[in-house]
């Protein structure tokens, strides 16, 4: 009985179709923010931060960039790991064309090329459903990785075909990317960026724009004849999805990695992004963050624990463990609950609702 | 102008000039399309019979090859070793139907190829655990598989040469869907296997088993993993690399049609024999190593102008 | 200023007078010919129903009007405007609104947001105001929820307003897609068997909401219907086809008495 929506009236459709219309929900995700800015930068330690923290809030921003194209609109694309390369490569040339101007601007600049990248590779969608969509973005996948190695303007024709992020201030005098930068900054950077790139996302799928990404991806057919164009409707997917991704991508390299090889955005990645996108829920933002939390840390908590309960398993082995336990848990997802955590989430909410007794 | 050149006339002067290389591209061409037919062979099977697409069957390939060479190099001679594989490959069509396909029956396609994608990673994580992330060498010799080379001279100075494990993967390739032509029109199985593919609820009501056939299917599908396994492994080595080649399997079965086995055949040889020679003739100009993305673009063309397939009918969309 | 508003005038003709005007229609899928030269008319404010027996054409007929279809000859004339080929958003955005022989919602959504979808067409904002999700966007968006809230009362789905469609019962889901496809405010509105596989009551209630629709909101219908009692009670006149021709076209009384129609449906040999 914590958690319950008796009670609680709503008088105006505006309160009706706030975010979160449940005074419960409010509570938790403020609390949610404040464990995200005050706690957890009290506590942690800069490991912590720079590898659990840092990786899981950009990991959890792609994720909600391809949830927009595979969740919401219904297109399944494998080029998620390009389309964030994208990003990089077009972050890193923009900071060392303009090195003046503030990186974040330059950060949320690349999302554009990644956008467009991604609407030359999405205009297939418009003939093309399903898997066979599925074959242009990994067309897209391995046509970009070939470039990102073929064309050496892109990482400034350094020797190891690496692109390395430059230290670069803003905000005054603080120190934002490269080696010297604090963690902490880092992180609070980041955190502000997801933040607001999850409300907007938040906002477009409540709205118009998500609604015809949805009518899409649940009857193509009908969706047409209700007036979507689906010429729009599916490149603002492709083009909002790949942006997001393009912006995750270069944050991942100038706020994470700090330097990066093309094969940082091989296949791999992409599939990693699709899996935290499976487990946490499709068409779930915050489900989004769940299955993000849950992939990146599965591994890191396996060889923390594993050991401690006297297993004793090289780090190579835990992370083939890792592999098998996700690949399980993607399948078990599937058939228990296609709606993955996200829905589990829900299912105890409404647990909750009426707990302690067994029905409502 | 010196682009036009390189794009429009000097590939086709080389090919000219020097026939027996370009006899020597057509054939590596035609050799690697073998590979991906068979390949795109696996995926059809399954396709056909349930209507899943099989992301997982590459990964098949490299778990097939693997245990067998695994198993050998644990002592177990090597044709006991094979026919182990084949168990093993029989035993994972049971779990596979049992835990993954019966509980997510009439569940959403892109829902099904999400779980196969599971399985793929569920396979790598199990392959890797159990057999270690090194590349291993293929027990040729020891399957009794021909080695060595023909050279066979052309014209006064040129010379084709032909390794015999190529000829043997082709042949045993063409045995291979001789067999599943015959499987599938001409048996009891078969006929009930197109009865699935084409209803699944028709089907049952005539008394079909569902579980049955599907991990028959999914048996085959492994045995044409094992044989495509064992050849590509002759050809280079077994390891986890192969996962990626086999993605080529896509382009191919989007040529061929997911569901025809001559599709897949001939798209495999079309993506096989493009590959080949773009990467030769015109990947010079732009830097080489095109074969990595060069079979999606093909595939993908073809998309924009024939979106049914080679073999495919055009589908009339019905509300 | 007063040319745009002539041009909406003659775009808006009085009731009784032809909104819709099939003409000379054929269609064919390779060598199967679904429609042979088909044409008729729909007036104003009028229930005009299509019968037939199965396979005859009728809702290659709806697809074809709503443009889902490409008729290889023929034309139609839509409010003033003739055309053969349009793209199914193009005449949604002209006013004509179906719903479907087989239930097409949109599974993922509520009864509420599946109401909305059909307001596509009444939602503008921008980009960048709906980013977020202020000013003129919620507006709009208050605005349409308040609409779809009208259909929802008119419809009496109150209670289902936040269920996803997937769970509700057959019925209730043809109700919700006749709400889906009213929440357009089309000016014709085509139903492909509104009652196929309803019970006796539910055919009562989804008629007595057609004629409802007809009568308040002066929609135009054309509906495809089995129910030869249902379609004597509920249209003004019918057309009738049989293996892609037209054999009858009339009011449901001249239409009964017409031997074409009567050799149709009792099967004489053809």
């Amino acid at each position: 009985m914590y958690y319950r929506e008796a009670g609680q009236f709503k008088t105006s459709y505006k309160t009706d179709q706030a975010i979160l219309p449940l005074r419960e929900d409010r509570i938790g995700l403020m609390l949610s923010l404040v464990m995200a800015v005050v706690v957890v930068p009290l506590v942690s330690n800069d490991f912590v931060l720079a590898s659990i923290m840092i990786p899981f809030l950009i990991l959890a921003l792609a994720t909600i960039g391809l949830n927009v194209l595979t969740g919401y609109a219904g297109q399944l694309s494998l080029g998620t790991g390009a389309f964030m390369g994208v990003g990089a490569y077009a972050c890193y040339k923009l900071t060392t064309i303009f090195p003046d101007v503030n990186i974040i601007v330059h950060i949320l600049v690349s999302g554009l090329f990644a956008a467009a990248v991604g609407m030359i590779f999405g205009l297939p969608s418009l003939r093309i459903k399903g898997l066979y969509l599925a074959v242009t973005t990994l067309a897209a996948q391995f046509f970009l990785e070939w470039c990102f190695i073929r064309i050496p303007w892109l990482y400034n024709y350094n020797a190891s075909g690496a692109i390395e992020v430059p230290e670069r201030r803003g905000f005054g005098d603080l120190i934002l990317t490269g080696p010297a930068a604090d963690p902490l900054t880092r992180y609070f950077v980041v955190l502000a960026i997801v933040i607001v790139f999850t409300l907007a996302v938040k906002n477009l799928v409540r709205g118009r724009i998500g609604r015809q990404w949805m009518m899409i991806r649940d009857m193509d057919i009908a969706a047409e004849l209700m007036g979507v164009r689906p010429l729009v409707a599916k490149l603002s997917a492709f083009a909002v999805s790949s942006y997001i991704c393009g912006v995750a991508g270069a944050m991942f390299v100038f706020f994470y990695l700090g330097a990066a090889e093309p094969d940082a955005f091989s296949i791999t990645l992409s599939f990693q992004i699709l899996f935290m996108v499976i487990l946490g829920g499709l068409g779930s933002l915050h489900g989004s963050f769940f299955g993000a939390a849950f992939i990146w840390c599965l591994p890191i908590v396996l060889r923390t624990w594993l050991p401690a309960i006297g297993i004793d398993l090289g780090a190579e082995t835990v992370f083939h463990i890792a592999q098998l336990v996700i690949g399980a848990l993607i399948i078990f997802f599937l058939i228990v609950e296609p709606h993955g955590l996200a829905r589990l989430w829900q299912l105890a909410k409404e647990k909750l609702r009426v707990w302690p007794f067994p029905y409502g | 102008m010196e682009l036009l050149t390189g794009i429009f006339v000097t590939p086709f002067v080389q090919m000219v000039t020097l026939p027996d290389f370009f006899l020597q591209v057509l054939w590596e061409g035609f050799v690697g399309g073998v590979l991906y037919a068979l390949i795109a062979l696996g995926f059809v099977l399954i396709f056909k019979a349930s209507g899943v697409f099989n992301f997982a069957q590459g990964i098949m390939v490299v778990f097939a090859g693997l245990t067998l060479v695994g198993l050998h190099e644990n002592g177990v001679p090597a044709y006991l070793a094979l026919i182990l594989t084949i168990g093993v490959m029989g035993l994972l069509a049971i779990l596979v139907e049992r835990f993954v396909m019966r509980p997510l029956v009439n569940q959403a396609d892109i829902i099904l190829l999400m779980a196969t994608i599971g399985l793929t990673i569920f396979l790598i994580g199990l392959g890797e655990f159990i057999f270690g992330g090194e590349p291993k060498q293929m027990i040729t010799e020891e399957l009794g598989l021909p080695t060595g080379s023909t050279a066979i001279e052309i014209g006064s100075d040129g010379l084709l040469i032909l390794q015999h494990i190529d000829i043997a993967a082709a042949v045993i390739a063409i045995t291979m869907v001789a067999i599943l032509g015959v499987f599938f029109n001409k048996t009891r199985i078969g006929r009930a296997l197109r009865a699935v593919a084409d209803d699944h609820q028709a089907a049952l009501s005539v008394g079909i088993s569902l579980n049955q056939i599907w991990a028959i299917v999914w048996f085959a599908a492994g045995i044409v993993a094992l044989a495509t396994g064992i050849m590509w492994g002759a050809r280079s080595d077994v390891s986890f690399a192969l996962e990626i080649i086999a993605l080529k399997a896509l382009p191919v079965l989007i040529l061929g049609g997911f569901t025809s086995i001559p599709g897949a055949i001939v798209g495999g040889l079309i993506i096989g024999i493009g590959e080949k020679i773009g990467e030769i003739y015109w990947g010079p100009l732009m830097g080489g190593g095109i074969e990595s993305w060069l079979a999606y673009m093909i595939a993908l063309i073809f998309l924009l102008f024939r979106p049914q397939g080679l073999f495919g009918e055009k589908i009339i969309e019905r509300v | 200023m007063s040319a745009v508003q002539d041009q909406a005038h003659t775009s808006q003709p009085a009731p009784g007078e032809v909104l819709l005007e099939v003409d000379n229609i054929s269609l064919s899928f390779g060598g199967v010919k679904a429609i042979r030269d088909v044409s008729f008319d729909i007036r104003i404010g009028e229930v005009r129903a299509i019968i037939g027996p199965n396979g005859a054409g009728k809702t290659s007929m709806l697809n074809v009007i709503n443009g889902f279809y490409h008729p290889q000859e023929g034309t139609i004339t839509f409010a003033g405007k003739t055309r053969r080929n349009v793209r199914p958003y193009e005449a949604a955005a002209s006013g004509i609104a179906r719903t479907f022989q087989n239930v097409a919602l949109f599974k993922g959504m509520s009864t509420l947001d599946n109401i909305i979808s059909g307001r596509t067409l009444h939602m503008k904002t921008g980009f960048l105001w709906q980013l977020i999700h202020w000013g003129p966007a919620e507006r709009e968006e208050i605005a349409n929820r308040r609409k779809a809230e009208e259909i929802i009362d008119f419809l009496e789905i109150q209670h289902i307003r936040k269920t996803p469609v997937g769970r509700l019962p057959y019925g209730l889901q043809k109700r919700v897609e006749l709400g889906r496809a009213l929440a357009a405010e089309p000016k014709l509105l085509l139903l492909d068997e509104p009652m196929a596989g309803m019970n006796r009551e539910e055919k009562e209630d989804m008629s007595r909401f057609i004629l409802d629709v007809n009568s308040q909101f002066g929609t135009t219908i054309a509906l495809i219907e089995h129910d030869m009692g249902v379609v004597m009670d509920l249209s003004d006149r019918v057309v009738v086809l049989d293996y892609g021709r037209k054999i009858g076209d009339g009011t449901p009384s001249e239409v009964r008495g017409n031997q074409d129609v009567i050799d149709a449906y009792l099967g004489v040999s053809h």
